[in-house]
């Protein structure tokens, strides 16, 4: 299409053979980018003046962070433990979730298309509602607390890990899948003993790395009711005692850094 | 002891290993189920269950096709609108920031120090720098633009940066042989490069900051969140339902465009 | 006409890796230079467009004497010095013509290298050097879409667009397959045949140095043990460049890599 709103050049050589030179996309890709910036701009009220004015209020809070308030510490184990066991609840169902959701995703497992194609739809759906938003939903059915996060992550994990697996299943050498189908094993059977053992390690190493993201977004999912540790931050910026603030961030920052290398320790080993 | 038996021995071991690894898993799995409780959920929940899934069964098509501020569509112009000026500004500002903490460019102490601030940027959520925002700006869209710019610099500069730790030197030496400056070299030799690399990243982040630019409503820093938080607040479910609906669309088809235009930025098809 | 004289190159590290160079390379000569891995090969190379300093002697190429040059200088002389590599070296992520036009970089006036504008002249010049090694059909395709020997030709067109008097070639067909290489062979003989161009290469693929090869330069631990026609290399010559056991290994391996 480009090329026809945009004609190539003609270049011939001197011994008569001849080149399309193609147009190149670069001006009209930054004047798209500029008009996208300036419209931007615009709808948002972007303003310089503002920033340089007032962009010191931003350091203040972070000012009142540090330092953090220590005292407030014995009050964090408990929230943050809940944290802890929402992601890793929901993280281990959905993993387990995921598995038979995945085969029925997998086109070479099942033959019949329409189901693939649904399953397939309902995973990209689910992957992308923001995990804070299910969680939202999620306080209205199962009321505030922690049963709402766990939901929440349990979904965000069955459509991630879901989707991951399935394309390891795809690419998956079939050809023993076959020969075991052939000696009469039932298609259940086959992908046990011919498909599952290519995919494990790789179906474990997702599950632990959407785990390690899953205690990032479980931290945050307390802004809405829906337990752990995020609660006593919106408390600790509603009253704008950012020293608490400074310790809830700081215990986080350190929980979270402990899980990704201990996740990361395993995941190595896995592949 | 023979082969064989050594052999079934060391298997042993490694059963062992992978034993104890799911006891510990299932032990913290039991501790972790205390996260269910039913007791606050009663019978409205199911109620509400009920009222959710037809809402969005039946969204509120007025909402969804109008084209005035109130509308579904204006939201998500809006939201791609945050998301699009965060991630240009954090594209930009990333590149000195990349360069800084890469480990081939500026010396280690410097590359290093430069990391841990990145990490440091990286670790507070989305969320809590749209509240601190809202203190600068007031509460609205300009708020959501600064979060998302200060998370894009986190993400860009630790992306680029591996981008340029692992730049490929060869050509600089057939450069050298073709008898090209310094400047020379960096402008054709490191420059196209990076570009690929880097707007691929670029169209990346845009990708993820849509998703987070549409949560950020929540906190009142503009977006499609807040107007999605009110409706859900007052048990409006057919107004969530075309709110979700735009939203899902919108993402996934940005998801799809930036797919196919960072595979052929990256493998050239 | 390259011509060294007492050359020697020690490395800071005290490696003496050519030692007491005495030989002269004509203009339109196609010289292949032979030896173990190790051997002195890469730096006597490298020494010629003064990739690599030499630290006695003297060498004169083109009746410049090298080791005088000083910095914008060194890059005046390479301009009509081409030089070919082991793994290509072209920027995989852009275009074919665009890694041809980066030979003209040097020429271009400021405003136009910070833009990448080049002249139209430069692009015929580039596509006409693409014509030349035959993958003129290319010149918009990305470098990563092509085959290892194409991949070598955009560099052999890179090089053709400078217009050199001399090429010299880093090992040029150790990363290819045994009949690419064959094809890569061929390009540089009909380069050096009807163009006239000095041919200077490294390659430790004996079989393919003797087929295509005027004239064949044995290097030993850092010195020229044999220097002559390639007629005249036989069992006994590469018996003295490589050592014996190693010369049996190394034809062995030159056959194996022929039937593939």
């Amino acid at each position: 299409m480009f090329d026809k709103i945009f004609v190539p050049k003609k270049i011939i050589l001197p011994n008569g053979k001849v080149v399309l030179e193609k147009r190149s996309y670069t001006p009209l890709i930054l004047l798209i980018l500029l008009i996208a910036t300036i419209f931007s701009v615009h709808i948002t009220g972007f303003s310089m003046e503002v920033i340089v004015k007032r962009i010191k209020e931003f350091f203040v809070i972070l000012d009142q962070m540090i330092p953090p308030n220590w005292e407030y510490t014995p009050k964090l184990w408990q929230p943050l433990m809940d944290t802890i066991k929402m992601s890793l609840l929901g993280s281990a169902l959905g993993a387990i979730v995921a598995l038979p959701v995945a085969i029925l995703a997998s086109s070479n497992i099942i033959k019949s298309s329409i189901v693939v194609s649904i399953v397939k739809l309902l995973l990209s759906i689910l992957r992308t509602l923001p995990t804070l938003v299910s969680a939202l939903i999620a306080t209205f059915i199962f009321g505030l607390g922690t049963m709402a996060g766990t939901v929440a992550i349990f979904l965000f994990t069955i459509a991630y890990v879901a989707k991951l697996l399935y394309e390891q299943i795809e690419n998956a050498n079939m050809d023993a899948y076959e020969a075991m189908e052939s000696i009469g094993l039932t298609r259940i059977q086959a992908f046990r003993y011919a498909i599952f053992p290519q995919v494990l390690p790789n179906y474990l190493s997702t599950s632990l790395f959407c785990f390690e993201g899953n205690v990032r977004y479980a931290s945050i999912l307390g802004y809405v009711g829906a337990g752990g540790i995020g609660l006593l931050l919106s408390e600790g910026i509603g009253w704008r005692n950012y020293a608490n603030v400074g310790i809830i961030l700081l215990m986080l920052a350190i929980t979270v850094f402990i899980i990704e290398n201990l996740s990361e320790h395993f995941r190595k080993k896995l592949v | 002891m023979n082969a064989i038996e050594k052999q079934l021995l060391s298997e042993k071991k490694n059963y062992q290993y992978i034993t104890w690894i799911f006891v510990i898993v299932f032990v913290l799995f039991i501790w972790s189920l205390s996260a269910i409780q039913l007791n606050n959920m009663g019978t409205s929940g199911l109620t509400i269950a009920k009222n959710i899934i037809t809402g969005i069964l039946h969204p509120d098509l007025d909402l969804l096709f109008n084209i005035t501020e109130k509308g579904v569509a204006y939201l998500l112009i809006e939201t791609m609108a945050i998301a699009f000026l965060g991630t240009i500004i954090g594209a930009i500002l990333a590149i000195p920031l990349a360069f800084l903490s890469a480990s081939n460019v500026v010396p280690k102490p410097l590359a290093f120090v430069t990391k841990i601030l990145l990490i440091g940027i990286r670790t507070i959520p989305a969320i809590i720098y749209g509240l601190m925002f809202i203190r600068v700006t007031g509460p609205g869209p300009f708020a959501g633009v600064l979060t998302m710019s200060l998370i894009s610099i986190g993400m860009l500069s630790k992306l680029y940066a591996d981008v340029i730790e692992d730049l490929d030197t060869s050509v600089l030496e057939s450069m050298t042989s073709i008898g090209c400056t310094m400047f020379e070299k960096i402008r054709y030799g490191i420059i196209p490069q990076l570009l690929a690399m880097f707007l691929s990243i670029v169209i990346y982040r845009f990708d993820m900051n849509l998703r987070d630019a549409s949560v950020l409503g929540l906190v009142g820093a503009g977006g499609i969140g807040a107007p999605l938080i009110f409706a859900m607040r007052s048990y409006r479910w057919e107004e969530v339902g075309s709110i979700l609906i735009g939203l899902v669309l919108l993402i996934l088809i940005v998801e799809f465009i930036s797919n196919k235009i960072r595979n052929k930025l990256v493998r050239g098809y | 006409m390259i011509k060294f004289s007492n050359v020697e190159k020690k490395y800071p590290n005290g490696l003496l890796a050519l030692n007491d160079i005495n030989l002269t390379i004509e203009k339109g000569e196609y010289v292949a230079v032979i030896g173990l891995s190790g051997a002195g090969k890469s730096t006597f190379i490298r020494c010629i467009n003064r990739m690599h300093d030499i630290t006695d002697g003297t060498l004169i190429v083109n009746d410049v004497e090298v080791a005088g040059l000083k910095g914008k200088e060194v890059r005046q002389f390479r301009r009509n010095i081409g030089m070919i590599f082991q793994s290509f070296n072209l920027v995989t992520r852009t275009t074919v013509l665009k890694n041809v036009l980066v030979s003209f970089v040097p020429d271009l006036p400021f405003w136009r290298k910070i833009f990448g504008l080049f002249t139209k002249e430069q692009k015929m010049q580039a596509l006409s050097a693409l014509d030349q090694v035959g993958i003129l059909d290319k010149a918009y395709t990305r470098v990563d879409q092509l085959s290892g020997g194409q991949q070598q030709r955009v560099a052999l067109a890179r090089t053709l667009a400078q217009n050199p008097d001399i090429i010299l070639a880093d090992e040029p067909v150790a990363s290819l397959d045994p009949v690419t290489a064959g094809q890569v062979m061929d390009d540089f003989k009909k380069i050096n045949q009807e163009m006239n161009i000095t041919v200077i290469m490294n390659i430790h693929h004996v079989d393919l140095a003797l087929a295509y090869a005027d004239r064949i330069i044995g290097i030993r631990k850092g010195e020229v043990v044999f220097d002559g026609k390639s007629s005249m290399v036989n069992q006994s010559v590469l018996d003295h460049i490589y050592g014996r056991a190693q010369s049996i290994e190394v034809r062995k391996e030159g056959a194996k890599m022929n039937h593939v």
